[in-house]
């Protein structure tokens, strides 16, 4: 097809009614701020870069452009901070893709007879949509920069605890004693915690996302989610200041929605990532170090552990166990430590299943770790 | 839904049934239009020239059939996955069969044989707020689609008794000169080379290779807008040079002719020398003057001409003899001075709209 920049526009904007319908519907700003984005970065490509480059664009060219305008959306959500979770940002990405295809090859064409030879032209329906999807969006953004949560920038060293108890973002600064969270749609990001029990403690909430927090000194746990959906992305969590420190610890919260941890780096404590009862990817994370176990998936949870990398972990590199199902696939584990002679699910094992667990294991590269992969106690491995 | 007013379309080849399908779709009612022609069915004249040269996928896409709304194309009637995949990198051509049953399909449901009434029309002429028609009655949209004016033949070859036109019924001598450089001789390539004859090509140019018979911009408003901004000299040269023969690029058409050559059974020379069968696959004489009845119209009513051509708007209809209570639009291969690629599926059904267009408007 060739299109002319007005049809281009007008076909773009037309084709957004269902994303920007599924997004209202959802009732989450994030969704129309996505939305908005994906038309924003739609309407440059055609203004700078469509337009001069494709007079003619067959149908295939959908698919290198739509993976295209899939990666660029995805950074640009992650440079705008728009919190939308990873399944839902794809399926209304991939709705608002797909009804683009079929709206230029099946809806307009037969709602508007001259579809194609108009160049994606809509005539006065172009005009109209255009207008009620761009009145749409920038009503709903407006809508949600005047209720968006308030931003708290922390300056210099803060005693803590704080605890928060609204929906709010809570950027930058130092706190000692630790941060509490019991409300959900909060966002704590470039915050460094120091000393408390906890580093930062979630309970009963949900929508909670942690990016770029860094907890040193703590006494029982790093991050600790309680009935709780978080998104833990690139923390740090190292120095603990005795020996019950657990890095990450997601417990009791599979009645929320899933929690991830990913590009997390802890080092030196007893546990890395645990959970219990919970539903949590556990990706990309670098784990070092550890005195019991580097990471745990445990007590019926439901877990995926991918790409991460377990370094110098006593006894245990990744365990899945006590009930639990896993997907334990392309980790690293490396140099796991015997501890003592007694017991052989210590013996140094990279990948374990204890305890009636379940794990899939597979691509998993293990080094220098004596007891290698193994299940004990009624659980099974499969590959 | 349009109000009623009585339109009618002088002639009955697939243009023809292309306008009736979008009138009808746009809510004109059957008993409102008058199709004037001399075949009741619409595909018969391709339908006769598609078996002469033995055609047996359309040179259109799979939006290339007569139904008014572009979807579902002919790749979705055809029904298998290769050709919706095919479709989708712009390589799909739907069989011939294919083409025609649909057009059957759309003859059917749009009611043509309603309105048809078998008649050759010798003159449309412009009379108080439309058109009088051979005299009958007073249309006020009147669109004319009377198709191609005859095979062309090379003055040269008159009187050979060797001679065939491709699109006449024929079969191949074991000796053939194909006399062309189209798509129409391309294919007669092909069939002669597979039905074991020796095959000598005369042509005097090259053929372009080229997927559609124009460049897909000027199938639509980006690149159409430049050539109506074009000055006349300008876009009568550019038809000119459009209307060079051209056939699509593909291994399907490259790779017989290359084995062939191999064998020594297909080669290009300038003329037909000894072979015992001379096939012109010359396609059509071509201009307005060759038509009788385009021919009066033009000099009747002073139209404005150049070269081959009738002036025409943008949308296909007669500037002089159209507006807020009338239309008279041409169709077909006629309509090239709004529409490069007039004479194609597409081209049809860019003039059966804009008329369409008129016709609800002025009502």
């Amino acid at each position: 097809m060739s299109y002319t920049l007005r049809g281009r526009i007008e076909s773009r904007l037309g084709a957004a009614v269902p994303a920007l319908a599924l997004a209202v519907a959802l009732q989450r700003w994030w969704a129309i701020e996505l939305v908005a984005l994906m038309l924003a970065l739609g309407l440059v490509l055609d203004l700078c870069v469509y337009h001069r480059l494709l007079p003619y664009q067959p149908g295939w060219a959908a698919l290198p452009l739509g993976a295209l305008e899939l990666g660029l959306t995805w950074s640009a959500m992650r440079a705008a901070g728009i919190g939308a979770p990873l399944g839902w940002a794809l399926a209304l990405y991939g709705v608002a893709w797909a009804s683009g295809q079929l709206c230029a090859h099946a809806v307009f064409p037969r709602l508007r007879l001259e579809y194609a030879e108009a160049g994606g032209e809509l005539g006065r329906a172009g005009v109209v949509t255009a207008a009620a999807v761009a009145v749409t969006l920038v009503g709903g953004l407006g809508a949600a920069y005047a209720v968006r949560p308030p931003t708290v920038h922390l300056h210099g060293v803060v005693q803590g605890p704080i605890v928060v108890t609204r929906s709010e973002r809570l950027t930058g600064g130092v706190v000692r004693g630790g941060i509490v969270v019991h409300a959900s749609h909060v966002r704590i990001d470039h915050v460094t915690v120091v000393g408390g029990e906890y580093g930062i403690d979630v309970e009963h909430a949900d929508h909670v996302m942690l990016d770029h927090v860094r907890v040193v000194r703590v006494s029982l746990d790093g991050i600790r989610a309680l009935d709780a959906g978080v998104m833990v992305h690139d923390c740090s969590i190292s120095a603990p200041s005795g020996p019950f420190v657990t890095g990450v610890l997601i417990s009791y919260s599979m009645g929320r929605p899933m929690s991830m941890v990913s590009g997390c780096t802890i080092a030196g404590t007893r546990e890395g990532i645990a959970t219990h009862s919970s539903m949590v990817n556990v990706m990309g994370n670098h784990v070092v170090d550890t005195t019991v176990r580097g990471i745990l998936l445990g007590e019926m949870s439901m877990d995926m552990a991918s790409g991460n990398t377990v370094e110098g972990a006593r006894g245990i590199g990744i365990v899945c166990m006590d009930h639990s199902t896993c997907e334990i696939e392309h980790n690293t584990v490396a140099a796991a430590r015997v501890d003592g002679d007694e017991d052989p699910t210590r013996h140094g094992v990279a990948i374990e299943a204890f305890f009636y667990a379940e794990a899939k294991v597979a691509h998993n590269t293990v080094v220098a770790s004596p007891g290698g992969v193994r299940a004990f106690d009624n659980s099974l491995i499969t590959r | 839904m349009c109000p009623a007013e009585r339109c009618a379309i002088v002639g009955s080849g697939l243009a023809a049934l292309a306008a009736f399908a979008t009138l009808r779709h746009g809510g004109v009612q059957a008993e409102e239009i008058v199709v004037f022609g001399t075949q009741a069915d619409p595909t018969e004249p391709f339908r006769a020239r598609a078996r002469a040269i033995r055609q047996r996928r359309m040179r259109s896409e799979s939006d290339g059939h007569l139904a008014a709304p572009a979807w579902p194309g002919l790749a979705l009637r055809d029904g298998r996955p290769g050709a919706l995949l095919q479709t989708i990198a712009s390589r799909y051509h739907p069989p011939v069969d294919l083409f025609l049953r649909h057009a059957e399909e759309v003859r059917r449901r749009s009611g043509w044989d309603r309105s048809f009434v078998e008649r050759r029309v010798e003159r449309v002429a412009a009379a108080g707020d439309g058109f009088e028609v051979d005299g009958d009655g007073l249309f006020r949209h009147v669109l004319v689609a009377t198709g191609h004016p005859g095979h062309a033949l090379p003055e040269q070859l008159a009187g050979d008794p060797r001679v065939v036109h491709a699109y006449e019924p024929h079969e191949y001598a074991s000796r053939v000169a194909i006399v062309g450089a189209g798509m129409a001789a391309a294919t007669e390539w092909l069939n002669a080379l597979a039905a074991g004859a020796e095959v000598v090509s005369i042509r005097r140019r090259e053929p372009v290779r080229r997927p559609l018979n124009v460049p897909r911009p000027l199938f639509s408003k980006r690149g159409l807008a430049a050539f109506h901004a074009s000055s006349p000299e300008r876009r009568a040269a550019l038809l000119r040079e459009l209307s060079t023969p051209s056939y699509p690029p593909g291994r399907e058409w490259d790779e017989p002719l290359v084995h062939a050559e191999a064998e020594g059974r297909f080669r290009v020379e300038a003329a037909p020398n000894g072979a015992e069968q001379i096939v012109c696959a010359t396609g059509f004489v071509q201009g307005y003057r060759n038509d009788p009845l385009l021919a009066r119209l033009q000099a009747e009513h002073g139209l404005a001409a150049r070269d081959r051509w009738i002036v025409l708007a943008p949308d296909s209809t007669v500037p002089e003899l159209t507006d807020d209570r009338r239309t008279l639009a041409l169709a077909g291969v006629a309509a090239q001075w709004a529409f490069p690629a007039a004479d194609t599926v597409a081209g049809a059904k860019y003039a059966a709209r804009a008329f369409l267009r008129h016709v609800c408007r002025t009502r």
